[in-house]
């Protein structure tokens, strides 16, 4: 059980992932003092955010696991509860947004299968394997919703966040 | 002859047919949150212990049965009882939980096998019973301790496994007793007669009502077992009353005055309960202790006498306190209960709350709950200590909401909470007053035209209204504050800036934010809207921030996770629903000006009670003539509405920042909230800015400096002679990653 401790602390400082508080504003990081400064008047350069990779920690992981299963017996109730745990557990990983957007898909539930696929985009700035998967999520749900343009435009998102 | 023949055949097939299609009514049990335990959890053993304590877990040296626990060093371990989940049913099992370094720091099953995440049980929170009406749980024979029917038959009846229904000897003998004693003392009546009375009968003293009584407890007795009786006398009689809730049968009762299940009650606490059948009213615990405490030791004495426990151990027991919880089981909540009553009713018919016996499982945090109740009973009385002539108490409203999922974790409807009357989080819809603003600035934003670093006008505002009168609004200073940026406009709640934005962004804009943030009702757009003339609850409140606190998403706020059958079926889930009511990137720059309303703004005195490393983020608001005092504000993990003030409409001299803030803070620093780490967009980009002028600066070269985030891209004005463009590039101006937060969390880098 120890080993958990300095994975948590290297989880705190270096990937900002996980339910690990206090943590440091994204904000700061690669911005601020000492960060290169335009002169007067010119554009602002846009931030380039820390990169990290989100990962499930052990109860977020067997959630999902049992998630998995239940989803795997068309109980996607079920498996939407199970997720719900996970997310009280980790509610800023996108990995988990995904994984409920997944299971709202099966269910045919092609607008909420977006929104959660946006709503795992919008939390994982800066993990391009995360970004990835939601775009895909995203356009899988734009297939189902009969929006291909949209669909092939995200998948186009996600195959150009895989390839760099 | 024939006619009494003929009653009491009558009565005969009248007991036997309603006693065998015998239906209780059974209110909706409504249950909390479980809490989660798995590694990594914040949560101190003392914490744990706290939680158990709170389930009525008792500590004890050997775990003999569910419901116990004891403390090895560093591990606690628990013999957790079965439990019921909407989507699980678990048998009672042994749970180790190790902690250390204010964490769970792993569990462990009875075979030291790993256990990732555990549920311990939710708490019974309450039951939706009709009005005036009977509550209830109902126990079968195998959760009953034995020793309760054996106290029963060898207090109140003790020739029940022999008698025919009626006891004539013991009648008379309690008649003798009661004449002598002029008083009642004994009933007389046995456990049946006792049943039909509640069963069947009002509870008038009459002569042919005895009569009745009599012919249908023999009846009864011919026709049920007497294990079927004494399971039905159990689950049947009134034990006690709690405001319009009448508490029966004895599965209720252990809840009500023990707040545990029946089966773990001790031999003490049963002889309670056999104490307060006799007269619920006369002998209730809580306000009558001393009378109770005597009634339990007679009762004991008699356990005793009658051979049905040692003497030793009725002395032991007689020694014991009461043990009664100090309020109610199931009486805590009135003000969430009220809110998942109105959840459901859209879905149920109130007989289907009432009668069917649903089990309820809602988000409510009884921790959290805690807290916010003694966060506003504390402050609004300080409040009321500091004001020289208080018109009347001040009232107060709370709602806690855990953004990312909707759930509402906790509710506070006044002062009192346990008054089941006015509930102001869901029903006093109160002037929003500058709690607006951020819904304005959020136009703003979006418009395209503006950035956190936009300099706009404060200065005086005469709009001629359709009335033909004038609106000229004033600053809370009634100074005009001249050329500001938007983030220190929105910050110090400048209401002349404000409406200047507004009426440049335009109202129709301004008010359909609102709705798309879940407003119920569009707001009537008149200039006026700009400063908060727009009646809210708290609870809509917290549905509006919570999009704010949710990066931008509206979710639904929920009490009621799931509802399942008496029989265990699933009946309806409230699944988490997400829609995006605002792009990423717009969301996160107002975000961080609201965190700067923390730092530099109305905000700023609650960064004194709050833990220094804890990022909020929120807003003041205060109505016209001081009347309504809000705060709404945010960390990672948990949203806090507040609103403070009179019911009568009063004015309280009391600002957002001095009414309704001390409650938020108290509350905020003792939710163990997580600090707000939104990740920042990738098309945006810090920059410092004077806070005063809004004029980029380097940091380090003017007094007051704040870091803000603005598209990039944006044209930003600099502060001549500033650093710029002579500041070295390259290297962090003033320490490492970590001392640059800590700055920044203290609103300025120096």
């Amino acid at each position: 059980m120890l080993r958990l401790v300095p994975t948590a602390c290297l989880g705190a400082l270096l990937c900002a992932c996980g339910p690990l508080p206090p943590r440091a504003p994204e904000g700061l990081q690669g911005q601020g003092p000492g960060s290169a400064q335009p002169a007067p008047g010119t554009p602002a350069a846009p931030s380039a955010p820390a990169p990290r990779q989100f990962h499930l920690g052990s109860a977020a992981s067997a959630l999902v696991t049992q998630a998995h299963h239940q989803a795997a017996g068309g109980d996607y109730g079920q498996a939407a509860a199970t997720l719900e745990r996970a997310l009280r557990i980790e509610p800023d990983n996108p990995l988990v947004w995904i994984e409920l957007g997944r299971v709202r898909l099966a269910e045919n539930n092609g607008l909420q299968a977006d929104a959660m696929g946006h709503k795992a985009l919008a939390l994982a700035t800066g993990d391009p394997t995360a970004q990835s998967a939601a775009w895909r999520l995203v356009a899988d749900s734009l297939r189902l919703q009969g929006r291909n343009a949209e669909a092939a435009e995200a998948d186009r998102h996600a195959a150009g966040l895989t390839t760099h | 002859m024939l006619c009494a023949a003929l009653y009491v055949l009558y009565l005969d097939i009248v007991v036997v047919h309603q006693f065998e299609g015998r239906r209780w009514t059974l209110p909706a049990q409504v249950y909390a949150a479980p809490l989660e335990l798995y590694a990594g959890l914040e949560l101190t053993l003392p914490e744990l212990e706290g939680e158990l304590q709170r389930l009525r877990y008792r500590r004890a040296a050997q775990l003999d049965h569910p419901g116990t626990y004891r403390l090895q060093g560093e591990h606690i371990e628990v013999a957790l009882r079965p439990v019921r989940f909407a989507d699980e049913t678990r048998a009672a099992q042994l749970l180790t939980i190790n902690g250390g370094a204010g964490r769970i720091l792993g569990l462990r099953d009875a075979a030291g096998g790993e256990v990732p995440v555990l549920r311990l049980e939710p708490l019974l929170i309450g039951s939706i019973f009709p009005i005036h009406g009977e509550d209830r749980i109902v126990v079968t024979p195998a959760e009953v301790p034995p020793l309760l029917p054996a106290a029963l038959k060898a207090v109140e009846d003790r020739k029940f496994d022999t008698h025919h229904g009626v006891d004539p000897l013991a009648m008379l003998r309690a008649a003798w007793v009661d004449v002598r004693a002029r008083q009642i003392e004994q009933g007389g009546s046995t456990l049946t007669q006792q049943l039909v009375r509640s069963y069947f009968l009002s509870s008038r003293q009459t002569l042919s009502r005895k009569l009745r009584e009599a012919v249908m407890a023999m009846a009864l007795d011919a026709h049920f077992s007497k294990a079927d009786l004494m399971n039905a006398y159990i689950n049947e009689i009134f034990l006690g009353q709690d405001g319009d809730r009448a508490i029966h049968g004895f599965g209720l009762a252990s809840q009500f005055y023990f707040g545990k299940p029946l089966a773990e009650l001790d031999l003490s606490e049963v002889a309670l309960l056999v104490a307060v059948v006799r007269g619920p009213s006369y002998y209730d615990p809580r306000r009558h202790p001393e009378r109770a405490l005597q009634r339990r030791n007679l009762v004991l004495k008699i356990m005793s006498e009658q051979g049905v426990v040692a003497s030793a151990d009725a002395a032991a027991a007689a020694r014991l306190p009461l043990g009664v919880a100090s309020r109610p089981a199931g009486a805590y909540y009135p003000a969430y209960l009220d809110f998942v009553r109105r959840t459901l009713r859209r879905d149920y018919h109130e007989e289907d709350l009432t009668k069917a016996g649903l089990r309820i499982y809602t988000s409510l945090d009884p921790r959290a709950q805690q807290q916010a109740e003694s966060a506003l009973e504390q402050t609004l009385d300080r409040l009321d200590r500091a004001h020289p002539h208080p018109p009347a108490p001040l009232e107060g409203a709370v709602v806690v909401t855990a953004p990312s999922s909707g759930d509402v974790i906790a509710i506070v409807g006044g002062r009192d909470v346990g008054y089941d009357g006015f509930d102001r989080a869901l029903d006093a819809h109160r002037p929003m007053g500058s709690l607006v603003k951020p819904f304005i600035y959020l136009a703003a934003l979006e418009s395209g035209r503006y950035n956190a670093a936009t300099v706009v006008q404060d200065a005086p505002v005469d709009v001629k209204l359709a009335s033909g009168q004038h609106w000229q609004p004033e600053n809370f200073t009634h100074q005009v504050y001249g050329a500001v940026p938007l983030v220190r406009a929105l910050a110090e709640s400048l209401n002349l800036a404000t409406v200047g934005v507004g009426l440049d962004i335009g109202l129709p804009k301004v008010a359909a934010t609102l709705q798309r943030f879940g407003l119920p009702q569009p707001p009537a757009q008149v200039p006026a809207m700009l400063l908060g003339a727009v009646d809210v609850s708290p609870l809509e409140t917290a549905q509006l921030f919570n999009g704010l606190a949710n990066g931008g998403f509206r979710t639904p706020l929920r009490a009621v996770r799931a509802v399942i059958s008496a029989q265990g079926k699933p009946l309806k889930a409230f699944p988490l629903e997400v829609t995006q009511v605002a792009a990423p990137e717009t969301i996160y720059q107002l975000d961080r000006m609201l965190v700067l309303v923390m730092d530099h703004g109305t905000g700023r005195a609650a960064r004194a009670m709050l833990p220094p490393q804890l990022l909020v983020a929120g807003k003041s608001g205060t109505s016209s003539d001081l009347r309504d005092s809000w705060f709404a504000g945010f960390s990672g993990s948990h949203l806090v509405v507040v609103w403070v003030g009179y019911d009568n409409d009063d004015p309280t001299g009391l600002t957002g920042s001095t009414g309704a803030l001390p409650v938020w803070a108290h509350l905020m620093a003792e939710l163990n909230a997580t600090s707000w780490t939104a990740p920042m967009p990738e098309s945006l980009a810090e920059v410092h800015i004077e806070f005063p002028t809004g004029l980029r600066v380097v940091p380090g070269c003017a007094q007051d400096i704040v870091a803000v985030v603005v598209p990039g891209g944006a044209q930003l004005p600099a502060r001549p002679g500033c650093g710029f463009p002579d500041t070295p590039t390259g290297a962090p101006a003033s320490g490492s990653l970590l001392q640059r937060a800590q700055q920044w969390l203290h609103g300025a880098v120096h």
